[in-house]
């Protein structure tokens, strides 16, 4: 009965229509996402602000509202020192991501003619996320260790005569874990506007007496540049996320401000892991509104 | 007239494949040069060989009596008009424009000064005077071909190559395009290319009309002499305005498909027999109407009329099925009208025929 009515009625609505449904619509669309977002993304947000204002006793943590936990992460260098190096780290690793990811990008994205090709070789990059995170991570290990793959290398063919030591549980081995497994998110975005680029523009832009640098600098940087701001924005939010590789590959000398989370939470220090993690949340929010503010990617995308 | 390029035997193939099959050509100084060809019958290949984006297999080419096959194409000081324009997307009109000046290699222009006005002056030259600021998503394409066409030209190329230049225009504003690259041509007084699949335009536009076909160089001369007197039947083909037979000379006759036709007109050697006779040469009269000495006349039924304006083309079907068209210009006469699948005899005099043998 209802079924008849509704289509019946249809063609006398018609008119009015558009106006009436399209906000119905919209709310149904986005009803889900929004929904999820709220529960399982805004309110676990605002707990943590909360929490980070608890009161902490050795044993149990109390919802009494103090300024106790701020101010001890402030004052204490052991912690400033987390977030200086996290910042640290953070900016090595996207520069070494950029150097490393761009000229590969420009490869796949441009220099490959053949599309089939570029999304084959894109495809490849992906492999190493076939296998999971923690054996990407310590199989750096056998590789950069005391008595591992370079160093036995190095001292077979006579470059060194002592292990470099420095190589493994350093910030170096950090970055060098880092840059290999975040490199494939700068690479993408940059390969695809690459790609976008028309090439008859660069062949204009040849005709018009440009040599291949100045082509580079003039018209393929900047045509690229929304693909570096969105691979900088995955690799930054994933490096000042991180924990499990500074934990896997320093041993413990590392310390970012995600290993400071974590060994509060194992401690059961629920309101200074919180402090940390809205200061992290912070961070991380000030940094791609930063990004944001380099290319405008509505106009660009 | 000093040639500003020569090309001397040409070849490029592409996997085996030949587009250029020895390509010769010498191109005038200060003139405007239409290259005609179907699609496939390697123009864009031959103007990409010349801009230097794609080097050729074997042959010269020389610009200016220079050698410059080998040369980059950012050496060459040759302009290249792209079909879709090719606009840096991210610089505004003027940017775009003085791109070439302050980019080249050799010989930039680092005073800002002479950089702006040049590009005021190549901006006044093609009518873009207003839209300086304007970032090239927001202007036409008409605006676009002008912006494409000043870029090349305030460089100052002593050769300018234009890849279908009107074919991302709607039909208006072709032909206004037309006049304006043709005026705009001579105030630079430099070489034209124009690469155009387009025999109206090639005619239109050229000085000289070079016909490509199958790779190589069919015909060079001007547009009355080409539209008159084809040097092949291919080219006639391409002319669209030719109903060609196949077929061998016997005799004073051309043996035909469609039986005799009388000989008279020119005799040119192509290689390949045919008999071509220009569509507005045929009058269409009833069956029973009498024949001249000097006419040829073949029978054929009817099958529809267009209408063009100032023109209107009839089709008929020969007996073996061959389509054969006539324009009659309403200049001359009022409309006939005829009736469908009626038998009409097609006459025309023996001299207006071409017989190539």
């Amino acid at each position: 009965m209802t079924m008849a009515a509704t289509s019946h009625d249809t063609p006398v609505e018609t008119a009015e229509r558009p106006t009436r449904k399209q906000p119905d619509r919209t709310f149904w669309l986005l009803a889900p996402g929004a929904l999820w977002m709220l529960l399982f993304l805004v309110a676990p947000i605002l707990m943590m602000v909360y929490v980070s204002f608890w009161t902490q006793t050795t044993f149990k943590i109390e919802p009494t509202l103090t300024l106790k936990s701020w101010v001890t992460f402030f004052t204490s260098d052991t912690y400033l020192g987390a977030l200086w190096t996290t910042v640290r780290i953070w900016l090595i690793v996207l520069v070494s991501t950029l150097l490393v990811g761009y000229p590969a990008a420009l490869f796949v994205g441009l220099f490959v003619k053949n599309k089939t090709l570029s999304t084959a070789l894109l495809v490849l990059c992906v492999i190493p996320f076939w296998t999971s995170f923690l054996i990407r991570v310590l199989a750096w290990r056998p590789m950069l260790g005391k008595e591992g793959a370079i160093n036995m290398i190095l001292m077979k063919i006579g470059v060194i005569t002592q292990p470099i030591e420095v190589l493994l549980f350093s910030e170096l081995s950090v970055i060098i874990g880092m840059t290999q497994i975040y490199c494939v998110f700068m690479v993408g975005p940059i390969a695809f506007m690459l790609g976008r680029i028309d090439p008859s523009v660069i062949e204009a832009a040849q005709d018009l007496g440009a040599g291949f640098w100045r082509i580079f600098r003039t018209i393929i940087l900047p045509l690229s540049m929304p693909g570096v701001v969105v691979g900088a924005i995955f690799v930054s939010v994933m490096v000042l996320g991180e924990f499990a590789t500074s934990a896997a590959l320093s041993g413990r000398k590392v310390n970012l401000l995600g290993n400071i989370i974590v060994t509060q939470v194992g401690s059961l220090k629920w309101a200074f892991a919180a402090v940390a993690g809205v200061v992290l949340t912070i961070l991380m929010g000030a940094v791609v509104a930063a990004l944001l503010r380099v290319v405008d990617l509505r106009k660009e995308l | 007239m000093s040639a500003v390029l020569q090309l001397k035997n040409v070849h490029k193939a592409f996997a085996g494949v030949p587009a250029l099959a020895g390509i010769d050509a010498s191109l005038a100084n200060d003139t405007y040069v239409s290259l005609l060809g179907p699609s496939g019958s390697g123009k864009t290949t031959l103007l990409r060989v010349i801009a230097g984006f794609e080097q050729p297999d074997s042959g010269e080419i020389l610009f200016s009596s220079r050698r410059i096959d080998g040369v980059p194409p950012h050496e060459r000081g040759i302009g290249f008009v792209f079909q879709n324009f090719a606009l840096f997307p991210h610089l505004s009109v003027a940017e775009n424009i003085a791109f070439g000046l302050t980019n080249r290699a050799v010989d930039p222009v680092t005073d800002a000064k002479v950089v702006a006005g040049r590009v005021r002056d190549i901006i006044g030259l093609v009518g873009l005077s207003g839209l300086e600021d304007r970032a090239t998503t927001q202007i036409s394409g008409g605006q676009k071909q002008r912006v494409a066409l000043a870029r090349t030209l305030v460089t100052e190329p002593s050769m300018v190559l234009l890849d279908e230049p009107l074919g991302a225009l709607d039909a208006n504003l072709r032909m206004r395009m037309r006049g304006e690259l043709r005026t705009i041509r001579e105030r630079c007084g430099v070489t034209f290319l124009h690469v155009t699949g387009s025999e109206t335009e090639a005619l239109a536009m050229g000085d000289t009309v070079l016909v490509l076909d199958a790779g190589r160089i069919a015909q060079s001369t001007d547009a009355d002499t080409l539209y008159s007197r084809p040097a092949s039947a291919d080219v006639a083909r391409f002319l669209n305005c030719y109903n060609i037979f196949p077929g061998a000379v016997s005799g004073d006759a051309f043996a035909s498909p469609v039986g005799a036709l009388a000989l008279g007109g020119v005799k040119q050697t192509s290689g390949n027999p045919a008999y071509a006779i220009r569509y507005d040469r045929v009058a269409i009269r009833p069956t029973d109407a009498a024949t001249a000495d000097d006419e040829v006349r073949i029978e054929a039924s009817f099958v529809a009329s267009e209408y063009s304006g100032a023109a209107i083309n009839s089709f008929f079907t020969l007996d073996d099925g061959r389509v054969f068209e006539v324009e009659t210009h309403l200049s001359h006469a009022a409309p006939a009208t005829y009736e469908e699948k009626g038998r009409y005899a097609l006459v025309w005099k023996r001299e207006d025929a071409l017989v190539f043998v």
